[in-house]
């Protein structure tokens, strides 16, 4: 079981031409510039090869050609390495943006590519469950993000709302 | 024994640093134990859902 093992697997679909560009979210990701936290799975953000003849997005070759190589479906993860790894579509403009701007890193000499500390923290901000904000809080309070940046991002997505909500929550007081 | 509460928020919160300012590598092997420890106590964990009365039903009564 190692998630670098996994990460040079998918390193090889987007090589092989499956999938346009990839990016690590989720906790995973957030590992990259907070201390490690226990996860479960591995958040792959995918853009898939446009298809001409159709607008629907088509996971299928991805499937297909990671079952090929010994791979295992496990509900909707995808065992790789040992590790459940979940491809999904960007779920929005800012999903997307994140995914455009993500961070090409080197473990290793395993290349990555992972969300931006700024985009991590706006994109839990925008899922807003009990554990993105306690993420969000982590991010805040490590000193971890560039505040113009996150500022320029929540602006961008309409964030600012929510943003002031989580400040009135758990910033001020 | 008296305990410092203040002592001991600041104690975590330069651990959590100092494991944050750790090579991404070292982390990333973190992550792969952790996982596996998870594993190894949600196999040996009662589910909750045996331990918790079902809360929305008691509401009904």
């Amino acid at each position: 079981m190692k998630i670098q093992e996994a990460i040079a697997v998918i390193n090889q679909i987007q090589a092989d031409g499956i999938i346009e560009r990839y990016a690590t979210g989720g906790a995973v990701a957030a590992t990259f510039y907070l201390e490690p936290v226990a996860t479960i799975d591995l958040e792959i953000f995918v853009l898939f090869k446009a298809n001409p003849n159709s607008l629907i997005i088509n996971p299928q070759p991805l499937y297909d050609y990671l079952i090929e190589r010994g791979c295992t479906m496990e509900g909707e993860y995808v065992m790789i390495a040992g590790w459940p790894v979940q491809f999904l579509p960007p779920t929005g403009a800012l999903v997307e943006e994140a995914l455009e701007k993500a961070i090409n890193l080197d473990i290793e000499g395993v290349p990555m590519q992972v969300f931006s500390a700024e985009h991590l923290a706006s994109i839990a901000l925008q899922t807003g469950r009990a554990k993105d904000k306690a993420r969000l809080l982590q991010f805040i309070e490590e000193g971890a993000l560039d505040v113009e940046q996150f500022q320029s991002i929540l602006i961008r997505h309409q964030l600012e709302e929510p943003w002031q909500r989580f400040e009135q929550q758990f910033l001020q007081g | 024994m008296l305990f410092d509460l203040e002592k001991v928020i600041k104690s975590k919160q330069r651990f959590r640093r100092e494991l944050a300012a750790r090579p991404i590598a070292e982390k990333l092997d973190m992550l792969d134990k952790l996982r596996e420890r998870s594993l190894t106590l949600r196999a040996k964990t009662v589910p909750a859902k045996v331990l918790l009365p079902n809360i929305s039903s008691r509401r009904g009564k």
